[in-house]
């Protein structure tokens, strides 16, 4: 929780406005008791009143609020990302203002100045994911001082909403050491794939795309040919993730290598490589910047398994593991 | 510039706090003279400079520091009087925090003091005034706390942001709070005093119109004052043999060098029996009275000439001449009830002497030629009473009168003057001619104020007349010529209502606010709890007789006659459904539905791909039903064929 100066537990807590007032009305209240004074009594009865009502309009203003998060398409563990809080106001009678909205995963407060009765207001907001992961936002907590200040109110509500939050980048520039000899490697990949040289020629099939149709060798068979391309090997980086976390190593560890590959495959896409990420019964691939978020979410969401995991990674596959002999990442 | 705005409003709220000091006159003229424009200093600085500083910061701390001892100077030596000073230095703080606010954020501290002068405001005050003066306070109180918790707020999230609400929110909460406060102010306990006795007491400055004595050796004054000193409550009734009313308030008995006092010694408490103060024993017509009075320095009660009995007041001391006061007075106004009868005689033995002023031999040559040959006191103050009636000038205005003269000069000179003079100089012929005479002041006439049905005495309805000993009891005379006594005086028909309605107000005002106490609020929860039984006593016997006309064999019968005229319509609008409808129905229940566009093949053909048996039993309908709608003929069996064989498809489904 990024705490304010006056985020606190409980529902309800007396500003120090708010203690003058109740001594000046307890102050009042003695006086007209004892005088029996009907003038005092009036505004005894003006104070007790808006003391009252404060009560009223703060609980009623912020009981009938609902909030609603929008807006994260990508999170990364340790950045704060932009988002749109949707906070409805449901009171026929109430409009609220000056609420603070507080929740664990939020980088700093948001600000409400004003939901009319029966309106909807949306605000920016900042939140900030300290691990990665599947992120459940559970909860949010509506803070007012309004109308008058004498009671700070509270009201805890939930905030539906998950977060798949990306790894944690490192941010030591090392990328450049990392891929001179993946970069540098010329030799033909020998298997289709996005690529500029042909590997070979095959039947039409629907979907396929007609610049690729080889309209010379399909007038002469009679049927439509297209040409498949080989892979640019040049262009593509193989990284493979070792879930395995041997016994004693701490979780840190652990995140650390999920960060340190993370990064490696984020200074890739940056580069306009292609990237292949294998895992234990998966392989994704990203090429380019297109698809990069599947190859994070399956960063972020990677578990640690405390067996180790059959893995036969390439000649070129860079490996992350924490296995002894090569803990770390190899390149 | 906002900011500006801002702390210039602030700073008129505090001077706006204080504002009403100058009505209640709790503290001087020229220290709240000396506040004011010092505030309005501070604005015009703040305005045009950004500034609120008046003087040097040393100079205003030195100022701070002498404060303390100026304090203690002026309650001691100067204002005489802890309220006075305490309001001193509250006003002194108000403008010391107020040329700092530019400098220092202390609007925290601003609102304390504001606070602290609005409750020096309201304490002093009981006039209705003080509700428009609480509500514009609490409106401008609003904003300034409304302001003051969105400043807070930005500054605990550490940024700016919009404007805090103003006006119509403030508006808005006022109107909420003021329906809140009518609500709560009947119910909030009243139990006077119950820690610090004698702290308030009757207002030293309100007036009744009567002096403590009737002084010739100085100019008169008739009071041309319209504030109202007693209203009075009596049944119809009551009203031919009451009215015009008498309320006696001070017995002149004790005659100095031209001056008539009244005798204090020998007070004493009168003893309640069951709550009630029995002063004397009632002679004839009797009646009961209620009376809200304006109470003046001492407690003096205006009771009805005639009055024996008081309730309601919580204590009653009686003065040897017969005047009545009570000893712990509230502090404006008092309620209470009493019983009056045409005549009343002494519970005991009454000591009576003859009055003390001096006959002169020509004064009681004079009342012997007025007393003529009756014997008896009473017949003899009648004629007296009705000769100076007759032959002496009513001059209404004491000021009028236009000298000081002694009685014997009215009597035997001037033969002119106003109704006091009338008094004593019948006092001074009762005298001379044995008999023991007082004179009685108090308030006589009263109108009736026809929306309340009340009697209402104002201050210019003071009076004087003279109460006779007539061997058993004192008997009432008035020499004052009866047209010219007070309160008789006719007026426009406009004004009178114009004057009803706001002695209404006032009433209203009087009763419901400022002497709103616990035995109304005992009367209002009573008053409450038996509503509310009624309310379940009248609920039960509506629930019992809605019970009865449930259970009555008419209602039942109609109730019988409505179900079958009820089935009788859904039957025949069933049966004038049409075969389309009839199928879609089905198909519905079997879960097909059967679209506005969609023709009966149609969702057949959907059936035959869902329910192959259910399709192969429709078939045929839906050839009846093609038949039915298609052919030329149209033929009311099949459409009977169809609803029988639907029903028969229903049943064994079922």
């Amino acid at each position: 929780m990024h705490s304010l100066p006056f985020a606190f537990e409980g529902v309800v807590r007396l500003t120090k406005i708010g203690t003058v007032y109740l001594t000046f009305t307890v102050v009042i209240g003695f006086a007209a008791l004892n005088t029996g004074n009907n003038a005092l009594y009036i505004g005894l009865t003006f104070m007790l009143g808006c003391l009252l009502l404060s009560g009223i309009a703060s609980k009623g203003g912020l009981k009938h609020l609902e909030i609603e998060l929008r807006g994260i398409d990508e999170a990364w563990a340790g950045r704060p990302v932009a988002a749109t809080l949707r906070i409805r106001n449901r009171s026929r009678i109430w409009s609220v203002r000056d609420v603070v909205v507080l929740s664990d995963e939020m980088a700093r407060a948001a600000v409400v100045p004003l939901v009319p009765k029966r309106t909807t207001v949306e605000i920016p907001a900042e939140f900030l994911f300290e691990r990665r992961g599947l992120v459940s936002l559970r909860r949010a907590d509506f803070y007012t001082r309004y109308p008058f200040g004498f009671f700070l109110k509270k009201r805890r509500v939930g905030l539906v909403g998950e977060v798949v939050v990306f790894p944690r980048l490192r941010s030591e520039p090392d990328g450049a050491v990392r891929f001179r000899p993946v970069a540098g490697d010329e030799a033909p990949s020998n298997r289709p794939g996005p690529g500029d040289e042909v590997h070979s020629f095959r039947d039409y099939v629907r979907g396929d795309s007609l610049r690729r149709v080889h309209w010379k060798k399909s007038a002469s068979l009679g049927r439509w040919i297209t040409k498949q391309t080989e892979m640019d090997a040049a262009r593509a980086v193989h990284v493979a993730v070792d879930p395995w976390k041997p016994r004693g190593t701490p979780a840190e560890a652990f995140e650390e290598m999920i960060s340190a590959a993370a990064t490696f495959v984020h200074d890739a896409v940056r580069r306009g490589l292609d990237v292949v990420l294998e895992l234990p019964r998966v392989t994704l691939r990203a090429r380019e910047s297109q698809s990069a978020n599947a190859l994070f979410r399956a960063l972020a969401l990677i578990e640690p398994v405390h067996e180790p995991v059959e893995m036969l990674p390439g000649r070129d596959t860079v490996v992350f593991s924490l296995r002894s002999g090569d803990a770390g990442q190899t390149a | 510039m906002q900011d500006r705005r801002r702390e210039i409003e602030s700073v008129l709220v505090t001077g706006f706090a204080a504002a009403p000091l100058y009505l209640t006159m709790a503290v001087g003229f020229v220290p709240l003279l000396l506040f004011h424009g010092a505030l309005t200093l501070v604005v015009l600085r703040i305005h045009r400079d950004g500034t609120s500083r008046l003087l040097p910061p040393a100079v205003m701390k030195g100022l701070a520091i002498l404060a303390l001892p100026f304090y203690f100077v002026d309650a001691v030596a100067i204002s005489r009087g802890a309220f006075a000073a305490s309001t001193h230095l509250i006003l002194f703080i108000a403008v010391y925090q107020a040329t700092e606010s530019m400098t220092a954020p202390n609007r925290g501290q601003r609102l304390l003091t504001t606070f602290l002068l609005f409750i020096g405001s309201i304490a002093t005050s009981t006039h209705m005034s003080v509700v428009l003066f609480v509500v514009a306070f609490a409106f401008l109180l609003f904003r300034e706390l409304m302001h003051i918790s969105h400043m807070e707020t930005a500054a605990a999230v550490g940024r700016e942001y919009s404007e805090a609400p103003s006006s119509r929110t403030a508006g808005f909460y006022l109107a909420g709070t003021a329906i809140l406060g009518a609500l709560l102010f009947p119910v909030l306990p009243r139990v006077r005093d119950p820690w610090v006795q004698g702290v308030t007491g009757a207002l030293q400055s309100a007036t009744t119109g009567l002096s403590d004595t009737i002084n010739f050796n100085e100019e008169r004054v008739t009071p041309d004052d319209t504030t109202i000193v007693a209203r009075v409550w009596m049944g119809r009734e009551a009203v031919p043999f009451f009215t015009p009313l008498r309320l006696r308030g001070a017995v002149y008995d004790r005659f100095g060098p031209n001056v008539w006092r009244q005798t204090y010694r020998g007070l004493r408490f009168v003893e309640p029996r069951r709550g009630k103060f029995r002063i004397a024993e009632p002679v004839g017509f009797a009646r009961g009275a209620r009376i809200q009075q304006r109470l003046v320095k001492g407690g003096r009660l205006l009771l009805p000439a005639g009055t024996y009995s008081v309730h309601g007041v919580p204590d009653l001391r009686e003065g040897p001449a017969g005047a009545y006061s009570i000893s712990r007075p509230p502090r404006n106004l008092i309620n209470f009830e009493v019983s009056m009868s045409l005549n009343v005689r002494p519970l005991e033995g009454e000591r009576v002497r003859l009055s003390n002023y001096p006959v002169t031999p020509a004064v009681a040559a004079m009342a012997r030629s007025i007393a003529g040959s009756s014997t008896s006191a009473v017949s003899q103050a009648a004629r007296v009473e009705s000769y100076l009636a007759r032959n002496f000038q009513y001059v209404r205005n004491a000021q009028d009168v236009g000298t000081i003269m002694t009685v014997d000069d009215f009597l035997l000179r001037q033969r002119r003057g106003h109704c006091e003079y009338f008094a004593a100089g019948m006092v001074a012929l009762m005298t001379a001619l044995g008999h023991p005479a007082r004179i009685v002041g108090g308030f006589y006439g009263g109108r009736l104020n026809p929306l309340t049905g009340y009697f209402v005495l104002r201050r210019e309805d003071a009076h004087a007349w003279v109460e006779v000993w007539d061997g058993g009891k004192w008997v009432t005379f008035d020499p004052t010529p009866t047209t010219l006594r007070p309160g008789i005086a006719p007026g426009n028909i406009v004004g009178l209502y114009a004057s009803a309605i706001s002695d209404w107000v006032n009433f209203f005002w009087d009763r419901y606010v400022l002497t709103f106490g616990l035995a109304d609020q005992v009367t209002l929860a009573a008053e409450a709890i038996t509503r509310a039984r009624e309310l379940m006593a009248s609920g039960r016997r509506s629930l019992a007789a809605v019970r009865r006309m449930l259970a009555s064999p008419e209602f039942l019968a109609t109730l019988g006659f409505l179900l079958a005229a009820g089935t009788a319509a859904v039957v025949a609008a069933r049966r004038r459904e049409n075969a389309f409808r009839l199928l879609a129905r089905h198909l519905s229940s079997i879960g097909v539905e059967v679209g506005p566009s969609m023709t009966m093949e149609e969702a057949l053909r959907i059936v035959r791909e869902k329910q192959p048996a259910a399709a192969r039993e429709l078939e045929p309908l839906v050839a009846l039903y093609e038949a039915e709608s298609f052919s030329a003929r149209r033929d009311r069996t099949r459409l009977v064929q169809i609803r029988r064989r639907l029903a028969e498809i229903a049943r064994t489904t079922l």
